[in-house]
């Protein structure tokens, strides 16, 4: 993995940075070996990183200061919230500044009448909806991390989760955000008017600022849940049933695909209880008022033995709860079975998931690789986990080249590289295949007004270099200097 | 003078011309909202309304990609016959902007975040557009987000398109998901109601799971509204009836809610017309505040349109800036035309970042539409 040429000139001058950074944070510096190992890199565990200092501010102030100083000194930023990334936004820089904000996780207001919560950005997701939910609110995004990652994190990658086919990713539950830029300005954004910049803060990686405050909103707790379980004996005829719902108009609150060997993997590591035998399940939840979900799981269970479906509905809370922690149990089950894992995360348009299924089947075939598939089926958001041992000879350049595979098969098929995990360093260099270089420029002209001297989070989204000229407009260089030694993916 | 552009390419060769020449040009579609601007300067008009037409509507997917200068009318026909709707609830500000009826394009929709009252429920223009190409002031064509419901790929460039009112350039081509047609729709009303309380009760069913699709008040009437099949719809009304049991109510009027996103119920004969977004709660204070000759409240208060006599707009807007909220001039008569800026000033530092976000996109300033 090659990252940014580290400027030797500033890992030369560690000792006064981190001295400086001391005096900023006097409680938050982590500068010793064994200290930093533990922030070595994100939940992208191919590729790790010592950073060149660790800091962990507790104040906005503070991190103005950091920032500032970053500025002033030239030195690189990366931006960390809980460190689960999968796709290496947080990887640190052996010559940057890696800014970890989990100390700053107080919730710092609950305002019921505006149905809105104002948090620092190391709360973490889950802790939100525990917040509330003794007041009948929840928080709706619900990445599977959520439990561990943080709401600074979440605005970052634009997370979605398992029920943002009805409810939205981040930047829709998102009111406002308050940015420390890199020069150490605080900003407050939302989208009263104006320049909507709080949308495009939203799922910008770090590569714009730091967010130290956030307002998010908050929903009623829907009064009726219900949960089917749908087994299916070919992985065509599920495909088939989500794209019947779908098209019926029905907007189920999550809609969850699992193929054979997941199911056999998540049964092995806590037993949910999922049919045996079949080829794949859906999981499917209607959420809200009772009549409402009544006649949805009705017409979904219509729809889905139709397409030759076995229909169970979950008979109490304990068994939805069983369903849906087999299934936020996918990664780390899938992860027993091989040493290693890549997740991908393409979206394609929902009417090519037989044809996308297929193909990728065949594609584990021609490179030896075991994987499965889980996936967002309601939003046709993939999730292929392909597993592999990198300790055998070429297996990891195999399952890069795997899953760079699946990703250009999305693009051909009319989708896009990540739906919710990011692009970080995992997709940076497959940009182009859905991006021409007029479409990338002009996204590194935004990245220009934001942080013109490229500090925050160098070596991220984007797959080349380059210089942000000033001379009263700004435009991306012609020579651009790609990574020379970058492996494909 | 008007450079008419049918294609992409002919959208490029006029931003290149402008470019060469350093004119400031005017992007316009149906030109229904030109009165949310004023144009001291008469530079030429880069007219969208033919760069029309549905380039690809998939049903099963609920995708819809269309061309600038198609007529919203005209979307929202072809989706009905499909059952299905734009999420954002268009509204027609034709009228309450002295144009025609009905003529407005879904490009000038985008660029100006032209949402009715559905949007309490499904979100603003920038919830659904999901991509877009458009041309910058280097004169290239260009691409952001993507065709699918869920993408994060590479920065959301479709959220900046929303409510820029042009000023990153012209827009070719948007994608935009759609939604299924609820199967009906019916709505209650309370009549007879003081400000804070009318205001109180629309915040009380926004907060229950009933998902209201219109929660409004306008001169004493606490307005709302409720969709699903009939079934849902009986549950939903009951338990909004029961919710309201203080106060008497009665069966509402679907049609208010029409006026209410036109902003026709204001009824501002020839004042000026503002929009405030600010949280709901502060409504009433906002409200009371300012005293405007006639108010509405949109999105359970998170949407105030007011419509002023000739009034101090700094000082409104430092009000409104005290509730955390801001102000912007939609329509101004008088002396407002000239001197007030449409919307509301940012702050010194988020103003410096939005001329450089602006700068990024047009960096000699070709699309400039005035009063901003």
């Amino acid at each position: 993995m090659l990252m940014p040429e580290t400027d030797a000139s500033i890992v030369a001058r560690r000792d006064d940075i981190v001295a400086r950074l001391k005096a900023l944070v006097p409680d938050g510096v982590v500068s010793d070996r064994a200290g930093l190992k533990a922030f070595d890199g994100d939940a992208l565990t191919a590729y790790r990183q010592s950073p060149l200092v660790c800091v962990l501010p507790r104040t906005k102030e503070e991190v103005a200061a950091v920032l500032k100083f970053a500025s002033e000194e030239g030195v690189p930023i990366v931006p960390r919230g809980a460190g689960t990334s999968l796709s290496g936004g947080a990887l640190p820089l052996a010559d940057a500044i890696l800014i970890g904000l989990s100390r700053m996780n107080r919730i710092l207001d609950i305002d019921l009448e505006n149905r809105a919560v104002t948090v620092e950005p190391g709360v973490t997701n889950l802790a939100i909806t525990r917040a509330v939910e003794g007041k009948g609110f929840y928080y709706a995004p619900d990445p599977s991390s959520q439990i561990a990652c943080t709401i600074g994190g979440n605005i970052a990658e634009n997370s979605g989760g398992l029920h943002c086919l009805k409810y939205g990713l981040t930047t829709n539950n998102l009111l406002s955000a308050t940015l420390v830029t890199i020069t150490g300005e605080t900003v407050r954004l939302d989208s009263g008017g104006g320049y909507d910049l709080l949308g495009v803060v939203a799922g910008s990686e770090g590569l714009l600022g730091v967010v130290v405050e956030a307002v998010v909103r908050i929903l009623p707790l829907p009064p009726v849940t219900r949960t089917l379980m749908a087994a299916f004996s070919s992985v065509p005829d599920a495909g088939r049933c989500v794209a019947e719902v779908i098209a019926g108009g029905i907007v189920p609150a999550a809609m969850e695909f699992m193929d054979r060997r997941c199911i056999e993997a998540v049964e092995a590591y806590c037993a949910p209880g999922y049919p045996k035998g079949a080829e794949g399940v859906l999981i499917i939840d209607a959420d809200g008022i009772k009549s409402e979900v009544d006649e949805a799981i009705a017409r979904i269970a219509t729809i889905a033995r139709g397409c030759g479906a076995e229909v169970r509905e979950a008979v109490d809370e304990a068994e939805r709860a069983r369903i849906w922690a087999g299934r936020k149990s996918a990664f780390p089950a899938m992860g027993r079975l091989a040493p290693d894992m890549l997740c991908m995360d393409g979206t394609i348009p929902r009417r090519m998931l037989p044809r996308v299924l297929a193909r990728m089947a065949e594609m584990a075939d021609e490179y030896g690789l075991g994987f499965c598939n889980v996936f967002h089926a309601g939003d046709g958001n993939l999730h292929p986990l392909i597993i592999f041992d990198v300790m055998k000879e070429g297996e990891l350049e195999r399952a890069e080249a795997f899953g760079a595979d699946i990703l250009r098969l999305c693009v051909e098929v009319g989708g896009v590289l990540t739906g919710e995990h990011g692009v970080g360093v995992e997709k940076r260099d497959l940009m182009p295949e859905m991006f021409s270089d007029a479409d990338l420029a002009q996204q590194q002209r935004l990245k220009c007004a934001f942080d013109a001297a490229g500090l925050l989070n160098p070596g991220k989204v984007f797959p080349t270099l380059s210089a942000c000229v000033e001379q009263g407009h700004m435009h991306v260089k012609g020579g651009r200097v790609p990574y020379p030694n970058l492996p494909r993916f | 003078m008007a450079i008419l552009a049918r294609t992409e390419a002919e959208v490029v060769a006029a931003v290149q011309w402008a470019r060469a020449h350093k004119r400031n040009v005017e992007i316009a579609g149906a030109r229904t909202k030109r009165h949310m601007t004023y144009s001291r300067y008469q530079g030429p008009v880069l007219d969208l309304s033919r760069l029309a037409g549905i380039v690809e509507y998939q049903p099963e997917e609920m995708i819809l990609t269309v061309r600038p200068g198609t007529k919203v009318a005209e979307i929202e026909a072809c989706l009905a016959e499909h059952d299905q709707q734009l999420g954002f609830d268009p509204p027609d500000w034709g009228p309450l902007l002295g144009a025609p009826a009905s003529s407005g394009t879904i490009g000038g929709a985008v660029a100006a975040d032209v949402c009715g009252p559905g949007a309490v429920r499904y979100g603003r223009v920038r919830d659904h557009l999901l991509g877009f190409r458009a041309v910058n002031g280097y004169g290239e064509a260009y691409k952001g987000g993507g065709k699918v419901v869920k993408n994060v790929t590479g920065f959301d460039l479709p959220k900046l398109m929303c409510g820029s009112f042009g000023r990153f350039g012209p827009l070719t081509e948007l994608t935009l998901r759609v939604f299924p047609k609820p199967p009906r729709q019916a709505s209650l009303a309370v009549h007879g109601l003081e400000d804070g309380e009318g205001l109180r009760l629309l915040r009380l069913i926004h907060s229950s799971p009933l998902g209201a699709t219109g929660l409004a008040f306008a001169r004493g009437t606490a307005w709302f509204r409720f969709d699903g099949t009939d079934a849902a719809l009986r549950e939903k009304l009951d338990t909004a009836r029961a919710l309201l049991s203080d106060h008497e109510v009665s069966d509402g009027d679907d049609a208010v809610f029409r006026d209410i996103g036109n902003g026709t119920a204001l009824d501002a004969g020839a004042r000026d017309v503002w929009r405030i977004h600010a949280p709901p709660a502060a409504a009433p204070r906002i409200v009371s505040a300012l005293a405007p000759a006639r108010w509405v409240a949109d999105w359970a208060g998170a949407l105030l349109w007011l419509a002023t006599d000739e009034a101090d707009a700094e000082a409104m807007r430092a009000a409104v800036a005290r509730e955390g909220g801001r102000m912007n001039l939609m329509r101004a008569m008088g002396k407002a035309y000239l001197h007030v800026r449409r919307l509301h000033p940012s702050p010194p530092e988020l103003a410096a970042l939005e001329k450089a976000v602006k700068a990024a996109f047009d960096p000699l300033g070709l699309f400039g539409s005035m009063g901003f």
